[in-house]
């Protein structure tokens, strides 16, 4: 297709002439005085606003001659004035000019007034074209308006969007952190729920532990006293395992209640004066007897610089101490097992010191080191078969050791050895305090045995047991099944100790124990009873609880007990205490050997 | 005989517009959508990502730097050029096939030019920003296209009736199919959402008598559908509706602008094409 052109397109709308009409008015504004004529390609004739008559041939001639040559063509007009005809090629057409004031030899080529026309001419023509130079000079005019006009929507729409981001981002915030704060509200209320399970769990062990320790007081106690009686051979060898069996199960017991107690996070150490050297002396006596079947040697060894008397829960570290040398023991078949306490350096007044067992077992695989400190794991399954044992111990060494301000560590070889340590902070004793301990063995020392003891115990078996075991002793035993009875027995009868169950129907231990203690305060009320009006000093009364807490101890003391014994009942605990609390005045039987 | 509805509605059923034509038009509409949310959009369709960066690294942009990113890309290119670098793409697609009786080749041809056209006259004659009057160009022959998918029988009817000079072209289809294209074209625009001035030109862009103002872009669509049907880039071979008398009016006083503009049509349109064709 060529080319559109503006005339082709608009031919209908548009006289096709217009233009050149544009272009006489021009010329003729600049040549006043001049009367003029276009001649159109086609042929039109357009006159100006004074017209020129020319008779057609002379017309016709001007304009056939004008179209031959570069320059101007003469002639004359109908009114004898001169005329010139030039063809312009940019219209296209051909102009006649007659003007009044151009004299005859003026108007030939090259004269002054022949330039001054041409000039005239080409000054009409120019001023056409800058009219679409104009037009195109404000078309781009306009079109450079239209891109600053959207370089600035552009700007604008930018710091638009960039508020709209900015928005955008601080509701995200926000949400965010009202997400933040439900999620944690809900953590915090799971959390809440955890904490309440894990104490209804301690309470539930704690309570399972008092369940499982009475018939286990009734199995030992009563396993010991069948082997006290004539027995064969192979009844005695029956008997015994049923008292190492009841053993065993009561220290798993006792671990896992203690390792209930130390998640629940209810464990609390004593601080009390203890000897150093007694309790790793101790230890290393516990292991003699299976060490000299064994052949197997134990040594300890305690670090000079080390204080003798020291601060802490000697039961405690008793317990773990023995938990190493007791697996030390069961891995190792020969050599020896090394108990030490070194000095590693003074800080902020304490001794930091390093507890160490070493032995020459069958060592830990490095791949098991982490495991073995995990509940229920050893450092295999074929281990536990050929060992024994629950894997309870050293869990509950890791956490008694952390309490402790330590960190038990193990550091072992296979078939050469392990060595157990962990280091802790030590502070010495003050001087002037003296031990429970300390005091019990000072009791020891009366050596007097004999006297009345009410048993106040609800439990038939536990009845006759504990019964069977004070008579033992060497003590007149009389028994109450509850807190009332025992009142009954305190108003018509005289003793010298009360044995006092915590837990018993009717009237319990505590209560029964406040009752004995206000009957000693009033002096009208003491009258009555038979067996407390005659006391100089009050009635020694001794709590029996299968809760072994700390707190159950605190509460027995706080009810008005002097003194407090655990369930089951160990006859070796039973003697020391009852020799302990019995008033020096009544000694009526030798002392048990045992 | 069917309405303009149901023939929109019909065709809507066999063709729908792409959803990124109509989603980047939801988001020109709206004061709250940012140049990300474009973003988003645009990358679904590796095409028009190609398009676009060809665009923006056009010397018409005059970048001193390649863009390369999509985001920088929609920036430089602004919403309205996105939206209707995107209509051109939907809309390509639809104006294919052609028999002897209607030519839907030839209908895109006389769409790009009016679009070219419009889009010319209203930025360099009016000073007024020619995206959307270019977009009113692109799809204001749309019905035309749907009216042949589904009633394409009576279209050629129409198209018979209309070069045999019976009327003009929407009274020969009125006549044939019941409804005509300008109408249908406005349903199918409005359903896609375009501005309100594009809707009502596509709908008036036959209605001579209605010129309310020159600068108008119902009376800048007309006026290029004249001058390109001169150029025969027509839609229809027939008749030629007479230009109403302000635009004729409005020529005359701007004859240098509309030279101007003639003169410089083959290279816009030869622009366009390398921008917005394919390399099919």
């Amino acid at each position: 297709m060529t080319e559109p052109t503006f005339d082709a397109i608009f031919d209908d709308l548009i006289d096709a002439n217009e233009e050149l009409q544009r272009f006489l008015a021009i010329i003729e504004a600049l040549l006043p005085e001049a009367s003029m004529l276009l001649v159109s390609e086609a042929g039109a004739l357009l006159q100006g606003a004074r017209p020129l008559a020319l008779v057609s041939p002379v017309r016709e001639r001007l304009v056939n001659e004008a179209k031959a040559t570069e320059g101007f063509v003469a002639g004359k007009a109908d009114n004898g004035a001169r005329c010139h005809a030039v063809y312009l090629a940019k219209l296209p057409a051909v102009l006649i000019v007659a003007c009044a004031i151009v004299q005859e030899e003026d108007g030939l080529p090259g004269s002054a007034l022949a330039t001054l026309l041409r000039n005239t001419v080409e000054l009409a023509l120019y001023r056409q074209e800058r009219e679409m130079l104009v037009a195109e000079h404000e078309q781009s005019v306009r079109q450079i308006n239209i891109l600053q006009q959207q370089h600035g929507k552009l700007i604008e729409d930018n710091y638009r969007q960039y508020r709209l981001n900015q928005d955008r981002e601080k509701e995200y915030a926000r949400k965010l952190e009202s997400e933040i704060a439900k999620q944690t509200a809900e953590l915090r209320e799971a959390n809440a729920r955890l904490e309440e399970i894990s104490r209804l769990k301690s309470d539930f062990l704690a309570n399972m532990s008092h369940e499982l320790r009475t018939p286990m007081n009734a199995i030992i106690g009563f396993s010991e006293l069948l082997s006290e009686t004539p027995l064969a051979e192979e009844q005695l060898d029956y008997t015994r395992t049923i008292a190492q069996s009841a053993a065993s199960l009561l220290s798993l017991i006792n671990d896992i209640l203690d390792l209930a107690k130390i998640e629940a996070g209810k464990l609390e150490l004593e601080r009390l004066p203890f000897d150093l050297a007694e309790v790793i002396g101790n230890v290393a006596a516990m292991f003699k007897i299976p060490a000299k079947e064994k052949g197997v040697a134990v040594t300890c060894q305690i670090d000079s610089r080390i204080p003798k008397r020291i601060m802490g829960d000697s039961n405690r570290l008793r317990q773990v101490l023995i938990n190493l040398a007791g697996n030390a023991m069961k891995f190792t078949e020969q050599g020896g097992i090394d108990i030490k306490v070194d000095y590693e350096r003074e800080a902020a007044g304490q001794i930091v010191s390093r507890f160490s067992v070493r032995d020459s077992g069958i060592g830990i695989p490095a791949d098991r080191i982490e495991a073995i400190f995990e509940k229920f794991t050893q450092a295999d399954g074929s281990t536990t078969r050929k060992y024994g044992g629950t894997g309870l111990g050293l869990a509950i060494c890791l956490q008694l050791v952390e309490l402790m301000g330590g960190r038990l560590t193990v550091e072992s070889e296979l078939g050469k050895g392990s060595v157990f340590y962990f280091v802790i902070p030590l502070e010495e004793a003050p001087a002037e305090i003296i031990s429970l301990q300390e005091r019990k063995e000072a009791g020891r020392e009366k050596a007097s045995s004999g006297g009345r003891i009410l048993l106040v115990e609800d439990n038939a078996v536990n009845q006759r047991l504990a019964s069977i075991l004070i008579t033992r002793q060497g003590y007149e035993v009389e028994v109450a099944s509850d807190g009332a009875e025992a009142l009954e027995h305190l108003r018509n009868q005289t003793f010298d100790l009360v044995l006092m169950d915590v837990q018993m129907p009717n009237m319990d231990g505590m209560e029964a124990t406040r009752k004995i203690r206000e009957i000693e305060a009033d002096s009208a009320l003491r009258r009555d009873y038979v067996g407390l009006r005659a006391l100089k000093e009050p009635l020694g009364i001794i709590g029996l609880t299968a809760h072994a807490r700390k707190e159950d101890e605190t509460a027995c003391y706080e009810a008005g007990m002097s003194g407090f014994l655990t369930k089951p009942i160990i006859k070796a605990k039973l003697a020391l205490i009852l020799n302990e609390m019995m008033p020096l005045v009544s000694c009526l039987a030798d002392k048990d050997p045992s | 005989m069917p309405s303009a509805k149901e023939i929109q509605r019909k065709f809507t059923d066999l063709k729908t517009l792409p959803h990124v034509a109509i989603k980047v038009t939801q988001l020109v509409n709206d004061d709250r959508s940012t140049m990300q949310d474009f973003e988003e959009i645009i990358k679904l369709d590796p095409v028009l990502v190609t398009r676009l960066l060809r665009l923006v690294n056009s010397p018409y942009f005059g970048l001193s730097q390649k863009v390369e990113s999509i985001s920088k890309a929609v920036v430089f290119a602004g919403m309205k050029q996105l939206r209707n670098l995107v209509a051109v793409e939907a809309l390509r697609g639809m104006f294919k096939g052609d028999d002897a009786d209607f030519s839907a080749q030839k209908l895109w041809l006389h769409s790009a030019t009016v679009a070219i056209l419009s889009g010319m006259i209203a930025k360099r004659i009016f000073g007024k920003e020619g995206e959307d009057i270019f977009l009113a160009g692109i799809i204001h022959d749309i019905g035309l296209i749907v009216e042949n998918q589904v009633v394409g029988e009576q279209l050629r009817e129409a198209c018979k009736a209309f070069r045999e000079g019976k009327g003009t072209l929407p009274e020969c289809e009125r006549n044939a199919i019941g409804a005509d294209h300008a109408e249908v074209g406005y349903l199918l625009a409005k359903d896609w959402g375009l501005p309100q001035e594009v809707l009502s030109s596509i709908k008036s862009h036959h209605l001579a008598k209605q010129v309310k103002s020159v600068s108008s872009t119902g009376s800048i669509l007309q006026l290029a559908e004249f001058m390109s049907s001169k150029m025969q880039y027509w839609a229809i071979p027939g008749p030629l509706e007479a230009l109403p008398p302000e635009l004729t009016e409005h020529v005359k006083e701007r004859v240098a602008d509309y030279k101007i503009i003639i003169r410089d049509l083959p290279g816009e349109m030869a622009k366009a094409k390398e921008l917005y064709e394919s390399d099919e």
